[in-house]
């Protein structure tokens, strides 16, 4: 049934889905690489809020802000430490130091606060709904569409209005190219990790916000997410990872909807034939852009 | 005065030995060439002076200043400019932001819009195209965009890496006279060329490269003679080694 | 002293007896010290030993990360535990189970190869058009596959007893067993290597275009290193499902591929030197870290116990090996007996590298 609580939670999911996609393209159009570790900022975002509990009463938005930071910090730190002085020997081995530092992260988790779940402070609109044309939406999920749109003005605004913003999107299209023309690359490359630190960062807070809890694994569902949006959307583009968020949270509920209760469960593994299918057939994704990607 | 001193420069790609001892030297307000066969080490020698490849032996002085080994980020922000070969604009950026880029290392917005405002009487197709994606520009337009865009910089040396490749007759006299009317600009240029009558046709001085090293200097008319331009280029000379290494 | 030359057969395949013949001492060693432990341990080892060859001969060869190894794993451990339970175990830990695959039982050796062929089959079907793609997409693509393989794992409940673990295996694997075939695959890793379709894959991974321009069918070379590597994922998940006699699908998925990735990488992944150097390595230093996390915990010096430090101590070996040493411990070579000389020179296999950043 398309009713209006449907077509919200659709378009949130979609909103934070299109936030996701953007973290991980703002990444991978510059280094071409897939950062297994973008997950686990969720995951980071989480436990700061869980963290932050243990200490002073704040209020729940600063909070928030303060487990975004950390989330930011962890971004950049990856980069700075990890990716950085492997950049100039192969992708491949970008990609198993992302792997590698996705796990240290899970396991540091593990390690330092509890393989259990742990509680995560909301605030109070979570738990509120609005009554909208007579039917009751929760208040998160309309939050989460405002908070992607205006995130999304705002990058937006920074992508073409700023230098360096400009700067992001020509390393995005040839990094070689940019670097020749004077632009620091690793100035560059740390504010990309930054942004995808911020995006990764928001979504957790409404992540955790839907269980109210984190534990050290729930960072594989969103990097799985981000994967197939990014691909959806065509790893290149930006436009395009929003538009393929979008689409993903759509079709995802969607699905929820339509396929009968067997084949459900098989629902991720649907997404992830479309994600194979689309890079063989398509790869350049659903959205026609100015580049094409390379293939064998 | 020498704006741009090469000296000695050996390079190498693996296993292979590109540049060979090369040496040369660009004055201020000179237009320069380097001409000879594909794998020649031309492009190289323009990829290292511009900091893409490092010398493991030999030197690069750039206004009193040694940059071999340095990083292209700050070769470019001392005022070298390269235009590369392949125009490699940004497809997605449009004509106005790929200016932008290029005068990222000046810093200042208000001469933006003045070099702006220079560039598009320089190249009046471009001021038609300010606000098109850099993709959707045709080849010729694109390498005016090239040069244009490294020109934003103020370079006190620019480097062309052959520009005129790949574009049609008409748009290769365009090319040409461009550059030179550049020069009579008095900017200090290095060129890297295939097409040999033209480039000797404009230039101050060139340096005919064969193998990785400089086989014949000089002004145009000296090379027209002692170099037997033919004869690298149709092979009399036999060494065909050469040819088969990158450039 | 007169140097003995070997028979020629014997040096070319050199690295396969230096690798192969402490092998077997280290099984000869283990039984003899008959310590259960170590011998639990050991038989481990050979298994991770078939299963990062198997990670090898794909990735060493090919350059491209594949992540579906684990998935494999867990398609052969299924496959084979399918056929070689009794009907009454079946019954009892499958109530779902199609009649007709519950009736059925084989002997253990047949339903290891039934398991490796499972996997292979998979492979074989799937697999074809993923090997046109490299680069990122050629991983994402393989990496789908394994989430892909997981989610059916985890619901096809009737076969797999869902996302429950799946109980009443026979325990039929010991250290012989594990011996001899990992000595086996370490054979057939070797002979691929050497043979030419490795040699032409490898010439493709450092110039994809010089390959194609020679003729080389690059899909096709891949297409087989991937069937083959199932083939090995899928026997030796056969192999470790009659030795754990208990399992759930998530044994098959990321924790284990990270272990496999470490092993080949922290040894060096141009090889099968690196694999089995890397395995050892690796298994050595786990269980060395394992027994201190267990001694902490026991003595209860931290509240909450002492968990995920290998899994911690590992991941940053492994970022350290990348930023330092890339091409593994192995560094790229193959160990080798020249006569006269028990050492690491021997001909340079160069690292492949990817395009500029």
């Amino acid at each position: 049934m398309i009713t209006l609580d449907f077509l919200i939670n659709a378009i949130s999911l979609g909103s934070t889905y299109a936030l996701l996609a953007l973290g991980m393209v703002i990444v991978y159009g510059i280094l071409k690489l897939v950062n297994f570790a973008y997950g686990e900022l969720i995951m980071i975002t989480g436990y700061s809020l869980f963290v932050l509990t243990l200490g002073p009463h704040l209020p729940w938005i600063i909070m928030a802000v303060l487990a975004v930071g950390v989330a930011v910090l962890t971004s950049y730190l990856t980069e700075r430490v990890a990716f950085r002085p492997v950049r100039s020997n192969s992708l491949t081995a970008m990609l198993i130091t992302s792997f590698a530092v996705s796990t240290l992260l899970q396991n540091a988790a593990l390690l330092i606060i509890s393989p259990r779940a742990r509680g995560v402070p909301l605030p109070d609109v979570f738990s509120e709904s609005a009554v909208i044309w007579g039917q009751s939406v929760p208040i998160r999920s309309l939050l989460a569409i405002v908070t992607s749109l205006l995130l999304l003005g705002l990058l937006v605004l920074l992508l073409r209005r700023t230098v360096l913003g400009i700067a992001l999107r020509a390393a995005s299209d040839n990094f070689r190219m940019t670097r020749m023309l004077g632009v620091p690359a690793n100035l560059v490359i740390s504010v990309a990790f930054a942004i995808s630190g911020l995006l990764a960062g928001v979504v957790g807070l409404f992540w955790v916000g839907r269980t109210a809890s984190v534990t050290p694994t729930i960072g594989a569902a969103p990097l799985l997410v981000a994967f197939v949006a990014t691909v959806i959307g065509g790893m290149r583009s930006l436009l395009g990872a929003v538009v393929g968020g979008y689409i993903y949270g759509i079709v995802f509920s969607l699905i929820g909807v339509l396929l009968p209760q067997g084949l459900l469960e098989f629902r991720e593994a649907f997404m992830f034939l479309i994600v194979i299918l689309i890079l063989l057939f398509r790869p350049e994704g659903l959205i026609r852009g100015v580049n094409s990607s390379r293939r064998v | 005065m020498s704006v741009l001193s090469v000296d000695g420069i050996f390079v190498r790609y693996g296993a292979i030995t590109a540049l060979r001892g090369v040496s040369l030297s660009v004055k201020e307000g000179e237009l320069v060439a380097l001409i000879g066969v594909n794998g020649a080490g031309k492009s190289t020698t323009l990829a290292t002076i511009a900091g893409g490849l490092k010398p493991h032996q030999g030197s690069i002085t750039f206004q009193g200043e040694q940059l071999q080994g340095r990083s292209p980020e700050y070769i470019t922000r001392k005022g070298i400019a390269l235009v590369p070969e392949g125009r490699e604009i940004f497809p997605s950026l449009t004509v106005a932001e790929n200016l932008r880029l290029g005068a990222f290392v000046r810093g200042s917005r208000a001469e933006f819009q003045r070099d702006v405002a220079e560039m598009v009487e320089l190249f009046p197709i471009l001021g038609e195209r300010l606000r098109q994606a850099g993709g959707t520009l045709s080849g010729g337009e694109q390498q005016q965009l090239a040069v244009a865009r490294a020109l934003m910089s103020h370079p006190r040396l620019l480097m062309l890496d052959e520009p005129s490749l790949g574009l049609s007759p008409v748009l290769v006299d365009q090319i040409f006279e461009l550059i030179d009317r550049l020069h009579r600009r008095g900017v200090t240029i290095l060129l890297v060329e295939q097409n040999v009558e033209r480039t000797l046709a404009i230039v101050d001085r060139a340096y005919l490269l064969h193998t990785g090293q400089v086989e014949v200097e000089g002004t145009p008319a000296h090379i027209r003679e002692f170099g037997n331009v033919e004869g690298v280029y149709l092979g009399d000379r036999g060494r065909d080694a050469g040819r088969k290494e990158p450039q | 002293m007169m140097r003995m030359k070997p028979p020629a057969w014997i040096s070319r395949n050199s690295t396969f007896f230096v690798l192969a013949v402490p092998l077997l001492l280290i099984s000869a060693v283990t039984f003899l010290i008959g310590d259960t432990l170590i011998e639990r341990i050991i038989t481990v080892l050979f298994i991770d030993v078939i299963l990062v060859l198997a990670l090898q001969v794909f990735m060493g060869n090919s350059g491209i990360l594949s992540f579906a190894v684990a998935g494999f794993m867990g398609i052969g451990a299924y496959g084979s535990v399918l056929f070689s339970m009794t009907p009454a175990a079946k019954a009892a830990a499958l109530p779902d189970l199609y009649p007709f695959l519950t009736q059925i039982q084989l002997p253990f050796l047949v339903s290891l190869l039934i398991g490796g062929l499972i996997a292979a089959l998979v492979a074989a079907i799937v697999a074809y058009p993923l090997m046109r793609l490299s680069d990122a997409a050629g991983v994402i693509t393989i990496f789908s596959l394994l989430v892909i393989i997981n989610v059916v794992l985890v619901h096809w409940s009737a076969l797999t007893n869902g996302p429950r673990t799946l109980f009443g295996v026979d325990r039929f694997t010991y250290l012989g067993t594990t011996t001899v075939f990992c000595i086996v695959f370490l054979a057939v890793a070797w002979w691929f290597k050497e043979s030419s379709t490795g040699l032409k894959l490898r010439a493709s991974r450092d110039d994809a275009f010089a390959a194609a321009s020679i003729g080389i069918n690059i899909v096709m070379m891949r297409y087989l290193a991937f069937v083959l590597s199932a083939f090995m994922a899928g026997f030796a998940g056969a192999l470790w499902a009659h030795f754990i006699t208990s399992f759930s699908p998530y044994a098959f998925y990321l924790s284990a591929m990270f272990v496999f990735l470490a092993m080949l990488v922290i040894g060096g992944p141009n090889g099968i030197s690196g694999a089995v150097v890397g395995t050892v390595l690796v298994t050595l230093l786990r269980e060395g870290l394992r027994s201190i996390e267990n001694n902490v915990n026991m003595s209860k010096i931290l509240p909450s116990g002492l968990v995920g430090f290998t899994e911690i101590v590992m991941a940053i070996l492994l970022i350290v090996i990348l930023i330092l040493r890339p091409a593994g411990i192995m560094g790229g070579r193959e160990l080798r007996w020249p006569p006269g000389f028990f050492g690491l020179r021997g001909k340079r296999e160069t690292p492949a590298k990817d395009g500029d950043v």
